[in-house]
């Protein structure tokens, strides 16, 4: 269709608005609420524009385009109209500096003071010089505000983490309220009374932790005036360069935009154009990548062990020192544990240092993939493990197993919720309730560990087979069980979403065979969620070589056992149990740790955003993240590192001078790397994991034989365990960060009201959990959602696995020292 | 409360309704009832929030046993509304959007009740008093005072 704007006939599609027509060919109308994502708001009306044939004024931004229209966005009356309004936004906005006839030389000359209590002009604000305000002031022209000035004089919010709230510097255009209603689907901010004396609120005018906030930031990003602001960038300089990141805290892989000022990294915010996250991000991607490059337990140098105290020496010596003593283990005798939160090149050079170097089959990866790849080849298929996570939002029927994704992994939850929004079902079949449980249709709430059962008997009602013997055991009633298979049913290829917690253990197989069968009686599809940055990527590199790697419990036993001598830690939070006591330790990682205390060596390495390399997220996504800061002290790659041990225990084929001629290697050796260039990646083009699949058209025999433990009196409790993602190679994140824990501890150990109340319990109180097989200890949190016997944890993921604790494990509750 | 709620299906559209059922119960919104409101039908505690300051229907305070209005309209206004407002709050020793504390009276304003020719408008719970003024206050609350004697009689 034609559009004429402005005198210019524009060739356009259907379905936009006169605004973004008129941005998309450069004209500018000027707006205050409306917001790429958002629905049209019309709430500020500076986008008001004259069309042809229509009476009056109309909001550009609410106003789809017709075939033929024409539109005036900028006539003598327009402009007029608009200063107006502007005039009457600002009385209710501090308007001094704006209009102050002093700005030009007051700009110069005085910088913005921060430290003040209220903001009551742009030179006291810290939005100074980042602020749409400011610029659509200096845009329409206002000099002069005709109106008498209000002001609201509230007090200042600044009790929550991450940001504060100054509601006396907010023009009310909505955004906040839209975007975590419309995008977040948390609706934690509300518009509260009315008239003059509106403001944006929560509940009760309670704290935002309070109020169901997930601080994923995007109020924040969208405020167009300093009414939000980041706590952590409030003293800093203005931006004065920007750059691209890939956020290194969990599988999806979101990408960030990077502020730096003079040379410092300021914050960062999701990129609009991540094709994993669409400008979305979660609280870790938001605010917590600063913490953990300027964290206080950053090691810079590196240490060695003389005269059993660690010393600061260079790298020279260092690696020397290191390479000499590694030269006198054996092949067994040595091991190699990395984290999968390492890039491809890094890990590949790992993988090669431990095959063809240390000459041991001891390596492990950290978190694992998952066992699903593998024990999909036992039973016999290879399921497709690439999908695009914007799938999701276009199923019809959702089914979440066991998994508590609009914690772990936020950005999936979006889609998922937009799912819902266009009508799919969602089913969870969880023992805790999703935090966010209004958008379930149905909650099967299952006990914990007896998913296998649960999905035995969907794949009894599905196929019209009896009942088995174990059926009882899941306790969800039937007729629940029912309405779920009609769900699945009804739905074209529903989507089944599971996490690693639900086919972790003993019933892992069974688990997953049921889910396997149920997805193909309905014609659906699973979508693995993935752990870490980079699991999926270690696991496509080490599927390629020919020697497996060992599990990382058989290799601790073997430290324990004295059989293995050496170990070489990569970026592994793994804690060693007290009994094991490598003869020789290397630590190769970026924080003080446990670990480092015990060390041998420790050799610094450059954390993600001092690094380039190649991720690949759960979706089989390959992106590539850029090297935004120079790194810290003396840190370098771990790719760089790990050659530099190798080149001096004497081995060739080592000399890499950059990641790109890594990641040549990797290209020629394994095919599913096949198309991964760097120049490619960094142009964004869209590369994915090559895999071959055979999902042969198949139900699989399963017997349900893993029964929940039962009547062990002395352990009352049930235990759900949830992964926590919140750790950055050796740095625990809710550890580090004190507004993170605030929010979110990954020592908390959830529990019901009713028994904390049993148990004297109170919130922060120090509890442990007790099994056969293990202990946690922790914070007493206590939960509502919960039910009584039950108690929910989310140990980072190494204690997790050295503990042998799995899902409806019966534990008991003490309070701790 | 519970059973007030399952007098209303799930639905989000519930609220407003659900909101008067409640006030009808407690003569207010006690605060503690929007998250049980939120679970129930699905609402984000924020948003009934919302909802519950933009309409002066609800408050979340304990209310009186009598609502006293006196109409501020402009129509009521310039017949001497503040003064006869004033009157309400020295004899009930309150100020206009408070309770007293014997729980018997809950004095407001509001902007305009539609019936301007017979202002200025007194409205006590059901009951409207038109053309008040000044000297008519004493006798509308003794009224309301005497009611509350007689049933203790």
């Amino acid at each position: 269709m034609k559009v004429i704007i402005d005198g210019k006939t524009i060739e356009a599609e259907e379905n936009k608005t006169i605004l973004e027509l008129a941005r998309e060919n450069g004209i500018y109308i000027p707006s205050l609420c409306d917001h790429p994502g958002l629905a049209p708001f019309s709430g500020c009306r500076l986008c008001l524009v004259q069309i042809k044939g229509k009476k009056g004024y109309s909001p550009s931004c609410s106003i789809y385009i017709e075939d033929g229209m024409e539109v005036k966005t900028s006539t003598q009356e327009l402009r007029k109209l608009r200063k107006n309004i502007l005039e009457l936004i600002l009385t209710e906005h501090p308007n001094a500096c704006l209009i102050c006839s002093e700005k030009k030389e007051c700009d110069e000359h005085k910088a913005t003071i921060r430290k003040v209590g209220e903001v009551t002009g742009c030179v006291l604000c810290p939005n100074n010089g980042d602020c749409e305000l400011q610029e659509i002031v200096e845009e329409i022209g206002v000099d002069i505000v005709d109106f008498p000035s209000y002001y609201r004089d509230m007090e200042v919010k600044r009790d929550d983490t991450f940001f504060d709230r100054n509601y006396n510097l907010c023009i009310l255009c909505g955004r906040c309220v839209r975007i975590c209603h419309e995008v977040r689907g948390c609706s934690s901010l509300s518009f509260v009374k009315r008239g003059p004396e509106t403001v944006v609120s929560t509940s009760l005018d309670k704290r935002l932790i309070d109020s169901n906030c997930q601080f994923c930031g995007a109020c924040l990003d969208v405020c167009p005036t300093g009414a939000l602001i980041e706590k952590g960038k409030k003293y800093e300089s203005l931006a004065d360069d920007k750059a691209e990141m890939l956020c290194p805290l969990c599988s999806v892989g979101c990408k960030l935009e990077v502020n730096l000022g003079e040379g410092r990294l300021l914050n960062t915010q999701p990129a609009a154009d991540g094709p994993a996250n669409h400008g979305q991000a979660c609280v870790k991607g938001r605010f917590l990548i600063k913490d953990l490059v300027y964290s206080r337990k950053r090691i810079e140098k590196p240490l060695i062990r003389r005269k059993k105290k660690l010393e600061e020496v260079d790298w020279n010596e260092a690696l020397d020192w290191v390479a000499g003593k590694l030269k006198k283990y054996k092949g067994k005798e040595t091991a190699v544990i990395r984290s999968t939160q390492v890039s491809c090149e890094d890990g590949y050079v790992l993988r090669r240092f431990a095959d063809e170097v240390l000459k041991t089959g001891n390596i492990s990866s950290e978190p694992a993939f998952s066992p699903y790849r593998e024990l999909a080849q036992k039973l016999g298929f290879m399921p497709a493990l690439n999908y695009k996570i914007e799938e999701i939002s276009s199923a019809e029927t959702i089914f979440i197993l066991s998994s508590n994704i609009s914690v772990s992994h936020p950005v999936v939850w979006l889609e998922i919720m937009k799912a819902v929004k266009n009508g799919a079902r969602l089913i969870a079949a969880s023992p805790i309730e999703l935090q966010s449980n209004r958008f379930v249709s149905l909650q099967l709430r299952i006990e914990p560990g007896t998913e296998n059962i649960l999905l035995g008997r969907l794949q009894k009602i599905l196929t019209g087979g009896e009942s088995f013997k174990a059926a009882n055991e899941s306790k969800v009633e039937e007729k629940a069980l029912r309405e779920a298979a009609e769900i699945l049913k009804s739905g074209k290829s529903p989507a089944f979403i599971f996490g690693s917690e639900s086919i972790q253990g003993p019933i892992g197989r069974e688990v997953l065979t049921k889910l396997w069968n149920t997805a193909f009686l309905t014609k659906g599809r699973l979508y693995y969620l993935g752990l870490e940055s980079n699991s999926r990527g270690i696991f496509e590199l080490d599927r390629n070589f020919s020697k497996k790697g060992r599990q990382i419990g058989l290799i601790i036993q073997d430290v324990i056992d004295d059989k293995v001598k050496a170990l070489y830690l990569a970026g592994s939070r793994i804690e060693l149990p007290k009994k094991a006591r490598p003869e020789f330790f290397i630590v190769q990682d970026s924080y003080i740790s446990k670990n480092t205390q015990i060390a041998d060596a420790v050799l610094p390495a450059a954390v993600s955003a001092e690094t380039e390399g190649v991720f690949v997220n759960m979706e089989g996504r390959v992106q590539k993240t850029a090297k935004v800061l120079k790194p810290l002290g003396e840190t370098r790659p771990d790719w760089w590192i790990t050659s530099q041990v190798a080149k001096r225990m004497g081995a060739e084929a080592f000399d890499y001078k950059k990641p790109s001629s890594i990641i040549k290697e990797i290209r020629n050796n394994l095919p599913g790397f096949a198309k991964v260039y760097y120049p490619a990646l960094e142009k964004s083009k869209e590369i994915f994991i090559k895999e071959e699949t055979s999902q042969k058209g198949k139900l699989f025999t399963q017997e349900i034989t893993s029964l929940p433990e039962r009547n062990n009196k002395r352990y009352p409790f049930r235990l759900i365990l949830f992964y926590s993602l919140d750790s950055y190679r050796n740095l625990s994140l809710s550890e580090t960060v004190r507004g993170f824990r605030m929010f979110r501890n990954s020592q908390w150990i959830h529990i019901c009201l009713e028994d904390a109340d049993k148990l004297k319990l109170k919130n922060g109180d120090s509890i442990e959990v007790l099994s056969p097989h293990g202990k946690i200890k922790g914070i007493a949190r206590i939960t509502k959602t919960l039910s009584p016997g039950l108690v929910a944890a989310s140990p980072e993921y190494p204690i997790f696995n050295n503990l042998g604790l799995s899902n409806g494990l019966q534990v008991m509750i003490k309070r701790g020292k | 409360m519970q059973k007030i709620l399952d007098e209303f299906g799930n639905s989000q559209k519930e609220l407003i309704h659900v909101l008067h059922r409640v006030k009808a119960k407690f003569g207010y919104i006690p605060p503690e009832t929007i998250p049980e409101i939120s679970r129930h039908l699905k609402i984000t505690e924020s948003e009934i929030y919302g909802v519950l300051t933009f309409y002066s229907a609800f408050s979340l305070k304990p209310r009186g046993k009598h609502t006293v209005t006196v109409c501020m309209g402009t129509a009521c206004h310039v017949r001497g509304g503040p003064k006869i407002l004033e009157e309400f709050e020295r004899r009930l020793n309150i100020e206009a959007g408070h309770t007293t504390e014997d729980k018997q009276f809950t004095l407001e304003t509001v902007a305009c009740l539609g019936c301007c020719a017979i202002g200025p408008v007194v409205v006590v719970d059901d009951d409207y008093y038109a053309q008040t003024t000044v000297s008519k206050v004493e006798p509308i609350l003794e009224k309301y005072k005497k009611e509350k004697k007689n049933a203790q009689d």
